[in-house]
């Protein structure tokens, strides 16, 4: 599993080697440190590393290359998703690096991410960001189409208690999908606030954190599952 | 109390540097207004001239005879640093800068002279409103450079005014001059060097003469956004604060590095800021004056139950669409509510609500069911629609509608639709705190917002 470094000394060290972005492993140790649910995430560096793994971990199984070079993982064939067995993930893993190595050479490598698959859930989005006005907020939306057409989304201006991000995610104007439609069960709003007012420790906390995104966040009836994270540095904190 | 803004709106007296008798000059304006209304000491300041308007003139604030409470400066901006540290080093600790040419100009030199005067204001302590501004005006103290001559006065009165557009702040207080509007103070601050919309609403928060803070706002200062949530939230407790907030598209160009941030865009943010605030966002003009309207003479109300009296039932069943959809309530009337005003009225009026009194009602149908809705605790406003154009209405009502709510601490309001006796309903009704409408919407919205600023005060945090 990966292992748990203090958010500090994370984001020094990306600081330090010049990446504004953080790397996927590093945002959800970032995201764990804070308590925010996130699958049990493996750093994996040969394909024998990953065969090894893959029965303890369980199925299906997700790899995500791991590269400061790389923006757009699936457009390079760095992403290999629904892997049922460990023969299927050193198999992946290998065509991964081939695939890869040939689109974009000049792409260090860092390794593979290597993770049990969430559960599909309702797609939501919780994110943090950095006002120049306001300084840390919050934000909650519906993922997909939702956020991106529609931008129904809410703010709150950090920190913000549990009944704030409750109050938040009642604000969308879709939210009647959260109460459950065409017979699914209503999602666990309270693990979603729960969610959201960490993101707010987080952004409070971290002062070199220019924003973060928690998308897409997998809403249950009874939990809730952080299937990415992406945590964007700022230089000089003001 | 923000004591170090007092003397901004309430000094003893005054140097107008800049000061001129030439007509159609800002300097003129401004000492005309002073002369008109301020009771304090004026000194107009200007080298050119022994005698202004009158009065005495100055070469330099060091040659006036005392230190002046407030400088007002209407010169050139490469001229205004100097006069300003001249100030300062005397010990005067407000200032108001009208003129322009600082940082709006887009130019080095406008940027340089800016950061001058902010240097000055944090070496010296000197609060300054403005450069590139309209300034102050106080109906209560007689500040007034406002140097829009054309610009009528409004009356006395309770609201505050803090704007972000001069040409705005100008525009409302002729529009509330019209409306008979009452008008406590109202500072428009420009490029804010210093004195900005968070020191403002926190001297008006503290006002006795202000009981309802209006503000347009563009954007605060970088930085200043946490302080402004905190003062807001310490004022509301006591009035309510509407704001109006301008530039409501995104920051849309920037290439956002994450999700978040590309969603946020400015406006989100200040929504979010305001809710927590527990500001009261307004989003148009209709929308502004009739919640200042309905603040101004309305008391908190205990829930969202509004009941509506009605001559046409037409216009009870808009009423009752608009009031749902900003999400008030029209309760269906209780059974022995029903029992009690069917004793009272005869059959073939509708005793659920809204309560239908027909189209041949008589005033005195009116007063009957007003004295019973005024007394239930379960009525939390009521909205009486007088359509004066059915013959049985002599006019009677309108005396009991004014004489109920200055006895009960009750919101009521009044609709009326139509020409000059809609029009006399409606001002005898205006003139005695009952606030009317002539829309069913701009009725529903402004009791909307009376009902969210009642909950916001009521709230224990």
């Amino acid at each position: 599993m990966i292992s748990v470094t203090p958010p500090k000394e994370i984001i020094k060290r990306a600081l330090s080697e010049d990446r504004l972005k953080l790397l996927e492993h590093e945002a959800f140790e970032l995201a764990r440190h804070y308590g925010i649910p996130i699958p049990d995430v493996y750093l994996v560096k040969t394909p024998k590393e990953a065969y090894d793994l893959a029965d303890s971990i369980g199925y299906p199984i997700a790899l995500k290359i791991v590269s400061p070079d790389i923006v757009h993982k699936s457009d390079v064939g760095g992403v290999k998703l629904h892997l049922n067995s460990r023969e299927e993930v050193a198999r992946a893993f290998n065509e991964m690096l081939k695939t890869v190595s040939s689109r974009v050479p000049s792409a260090r490598i860092v390794g593979v991410l290597m993770y049990r698959e969430a559960r599909q859930g309702l797609e939501v989005i919780v994110g943090g960001l950095r006002d120049s006005v306001f300084g840390a907020a919050v934000m909650f939306g519906l993922g997909g189409v939702f956020v991106e057409v529609f931008r129904d989304v809410s703010f709150r201006i950090a920190p913000i208690t549990l009944d704030d991000a409750l109050e938040m995610i009642s604000e969308i104007q879709s939210k009647q999908i959260l109460e459950g439609y065409r017979g699914q069960k209503p999602v666990d709003k309270r693990a979603l606030a729960d969610i959201v007012v960490k993101t707010s420790k987080i952004m409070l906390e971290n002062e070199e954190i220019d924003s973060i995104d928690l998308n897409p966040v997998m809403a249950y009836d009874n939990g809730a599952m952080v299937v990415d994270v992406r945590a964007i540095l700022r230089k000089v904190p003001y | 109390m923000n004591t170090s803004l007092e003397k901004l709106f309430n000094p003893a007296s005054v140097a107008i540097v800049g000061a001129t008798p030439k007509e159609g000059k800002v300097g003129r304006a401004i000492l005309e207004n002073f002369i008109n209304r301020f009771r304090g000491r004026i000194y107009p300041v200007n080298p050119s001239y022994s005698e202004v308007l009158g009065l005495k003139c100055y070469k330099s604030i060091s040659e006036l005879p005392e230190t002046p409470d407030l400088v007002v400066i209407a010169i050139p901006a490469p001229g205004v640093p100097a006069v300003l540290r001249e100030a300062a080093a005397r010990g005067v600790s407000a200032a108001i800068v009208i003129s322009g040419g600082f940082r709006e100009t887009g130019t080095p030199e406008g940027e340089r002279l800016e950061r001058e005067l902010e240097e000055i204001s944090r070496t010296y302590g000197i609060r300054i409103v403005g450069p590139n501004c309209i300034g102050i005006y106080d109906n209560w103290s007689g500040v007034d450079t406002y140097f829009v001559s054309k610009m009528k006065r409004p009356p006395r009165g309770y609201v505050g005014f803090i704007s972000q557009s001069g040409a705005f702040a100008a525009a409302l207080m002729d529009w509330m001059a019209y409306h008979n509007l009452g008008v406590s103070r109202a500072i428009s601050y420009g490029n804010k060097v210093d004195v900005d919309d968070v020191d403002l609403l926190d001297y008006l928060g503290d006002d006795d003469k202000t009981r309802v803070i209006l503000i347009y706002i563009e954007g605060l200062k970088p930085g200043r956004g946490r302080k402004f949530i905190e003062v807001a939230k310490k004022v509301v407790k006591k009035k309510p604060i509407l704001v109006y907030k301008a530039g409501k598209t995104s920051r849309g160009g920037l290439a956002a590095a994450s999700h978040t941030a590309a969603m946020a865009g400015e406006y989100g943010v200040y929504r979010a800021a305001f809710k927590q605030a527990g500001v009261i966002e307004v989003e148009s003009f209709d929308e502004m004056m009739d919640a200042v309207r309905i603040f101004l003479h309305q008391p908190s109300m205990r829930g969202n139950r509004v009941y509506i009296l009605t001559d046409a039932g037409g216009i009870g069943v808009m009423l009752t669409d608009a009031l749902t959809s900003v999400g008030l309530e029209v309760p269906r009337t209780p059974s022995d509510l029903k029992e009690e005003l069917k004793r009272i009225l005869p059959p073939h009026c509708i005793v659920e609500n809204p309560i239908d009194l027909t189209g041949d009602t008589d005033d005195e149908r009116y007063i009957r069911v007003l004295d019973v809705l005024v007394e239930k605790p379960y009525v939390d406003a009521i909205v009486v629609v007088a359509l004066p154009q059915v013959p049985g209405i002599k006019g009677t009502f309108v005396d009991h509608v004014v004489k109920l709510k200055s006895e009960y601490e009750k919101t009521i309001v009044a609709l009326t639709i139509g020409s000059e006796a809609s029009l006399e309903v409606a001002r005898r009704l205006e003139e005695n705190s009952v606030t009317v409408f002539e829309s069913p919407e701009r009725l529903a919205k402004a009791l909307k917002a009376l009902y969210t600023y009642s909950m916001i005060k009521s709230r224990g945090d």
